[in-house]
């Protein structure tokens, strides 16, 4: 609790910026833009799809979560509003059908939501490699934003798998922020990139015209035409990576 | 995937019969006493909920959400917190790597106590309260319907969902795909399984925002509700008293403090 008292001037001046930037958008109209009929009905079939690829992939016991192939594909076609609001439905539905434990985790959802929107509004979701860039600045956004979280609620170590390595980390000597800020910062990149390639690769197989519906849907249009080529790398680079998390990051904390 | 969509239990109680408001204000009054208030007061809170439970007559599903959801967690962070917490001289025990000091207990015990207070009082809103009953009344009061269509219809999707996955399956199996023996053969079998499922799904959105479209979605006239949510007087002063303590506890903590 004392790291969140030091930096509670920092949480009020980010949730005050957060504040101005959505009332400049919602008074320019800016929000009511991105939300048609055709956002409102995709918002719940998204989170559907968020929940129930995340509940596969935990029977599977993968080392990934890829929970939120949902809200990157809203944030992508509909702008960051509804990926944030996707997002943070998506964890308020969980904690009703799932597990209550899931309710304070939704800022993280919603950040995930709004960065997927904000970098496909700037041309990052066109090939594979772009993709792959988006998916870690969502990591980062992810890390900044439930690091935090992580700390106030749950006192830094929660029940999910990777507090082994914030336990690890600890015994080493390093302070708790670092310990869960580092063990976010490996567990979260290969997630994240997962998710959005997965994502690109579930737009690249809707055709345009339906795309079009969509308030934003040129965001999610291919560079150059080469949609076969982006989607098979998008595909090997997601089998590389859940390989990678198996095989590699044990040997890397096991030390 | 659970195959119940809820965790309701349709019964009449004291608990069932308040506002869905009021149930929500305190279970937020509950979160913000234990994270907020005075780190003791996070124990004794149990209490309360405890009693919650017996007056709402959900005690045994809430003994078994406890003990299947909530109790593995918490362990689990007890122990684990305990262990590796880097905090205080005063060591209880010791062994190899490990010591476990009197504040690092007594941090994972307020942590944990924080975490049981906020699940459970959730659990027990969720116990006693219809999802689509506390909408009507949240959308009465003024929240947009949209966000009403949301949660509502996501929760009537989910089903629908789980019936089109397994109607992929038996069509799949029945071309040969594997979905039964070894763990790389079922995760290759995921692409002809989750592919047809999403894509499914998503092509349904454009008929599903022609159907409420025509049925006056985007209307901003206000929409009568079938359904009565009763808001009794009770209620209201129940919500102002509530109001009232946490922030009487809150104030009392920082100027204590």
């Amino acid at each position: 609790m004392e790291i969140i008292s030091q930096n509670v001037v920092y949480f009020a001046v980010v949730i005050a910026i957060m504040a101005l930037l959505f009332v400049w958008a919602y008074f320019t109209k800016r929000i009511q833009k991105d939300f048609s009929t055709m956002t409102w009905v995709l918002t719940p079939v998204a989170i559907a799809i968020n929940l129930t690829i995340g509940q596969i992939v935990l029977v599977l016991k993968l080392p990934v979560y890829l929970d939120s192939i949902g809200t990157v594909l809203v944030g992508v076609i509909c702008g960051p509003w509804a990926g944030a609001l996707t997002g943070a439905l998506s964890n308020i539905i969980a904690g009703i059908i799932l597990d209550p434990g899931w309710f304070p985790w939704f800022p993280v959802a919603a950040a995930i939501g709004a960065t997927a929107g904000a970098m496909a509004n700037i041309g990052f979701f066109k090939n594979w490699w772009k993709v792959v860039v988006t998916g870690f600045v969502i990591a980062v956004v992810a890390t900044v934003v439930g690091t935090p979280i992580n700390i106030a609620v749950f006192g830094g170590i929660s029940a999910s798998g990777s507090s082994i390595i914030t336990a690890f980390l600890l015994e080493t000597g390093r302070s708790l922020l670092s310990s869960v800020l580092t063990t976010n910062f490996i567990a979260e990149p290969i997630d994240k990139i997962a998710t959005s390639l997965l994502a690109f690769a579930i737009l690249d197989g809707l055709s345009a015209r339906y795309l079009a519906r969509f308030p934003r849907g040129e965001n999610a249009a291919i560079e150059k035409g080469q949609q076969v080529t982006q989607v098979i790398i998008a595909l090997v680079v997601v089998v590389l990576l859940i390989l990678f998390a198996i095989f590699i990051l044990p040997m890397l904390t096991a030390q | 995937m659970n195959n119940r969509l809820s965790f309701f239990v349709p019964i009449q109680s004291p608990l069932h019969a308040l506002n869905p408001l009021t149930k929500l204000a305190l279970v937020f009054a509950m979160i913000a006493l234990a994270f907020f208030s005075f780190p003791w007061l996070a124990p004794g809170l149990v209490i309360p909920i405890f009693i919650a439970g017996l007056v709402g007559k959900v005690q045994n599903q809430y003994f078994f959400v406890v003990t299947r959801l909530i109790l593995p967690t918490v362990a689990f962070m007890f122990i684990m917190q305990s262990l590796f917490l880097p905090l205080g001289d005063v060591t209880i025990f010791a062994f190899w790597i490990f010591d476990v000091t009197r504040e690092s207990l007594q941090a994972a015990f307020i942590t944990v106590s924080r975490i049981f207070v906020m699940v459970s009082s959730f659990t027990l809103l969720l116990l006693t309260t219809h999802p689509s009953e506390l909408m009507t009344d949240l959308t009465r009061r003024g929240l947009p319907p949209q966000f009403a269509y949301v949660i509502i219809s996501t929760l009537q999707i989910i089903p629908q969902m789980q019936a089109k996955a397994q109607t992929i399956i038996a069509a799949q199996s029945s071309r040969g795909l594997d979905t039964q023996s070894t763990f790389a053969k079922r995760v290759g079998a995921l692409v002809p399984l989750v592919g047809p499922m999403v894509f499914g799904s998503l092509v349904e959105v454009e008929e599903r925002a022609i159907a409420i479209e025509a049925r006056g979605f985007t209307s901003t006239r206000v929409k009568t509700s079938l359904k009565d949510v009763p808001d009794s007087r009770f209620d209201q002063i129940l919500r102002w008293g509530i109001l009232v303590i946490v922030i009487l506890a809150i104030i009392s903590r920082l100027w204590l403090s």
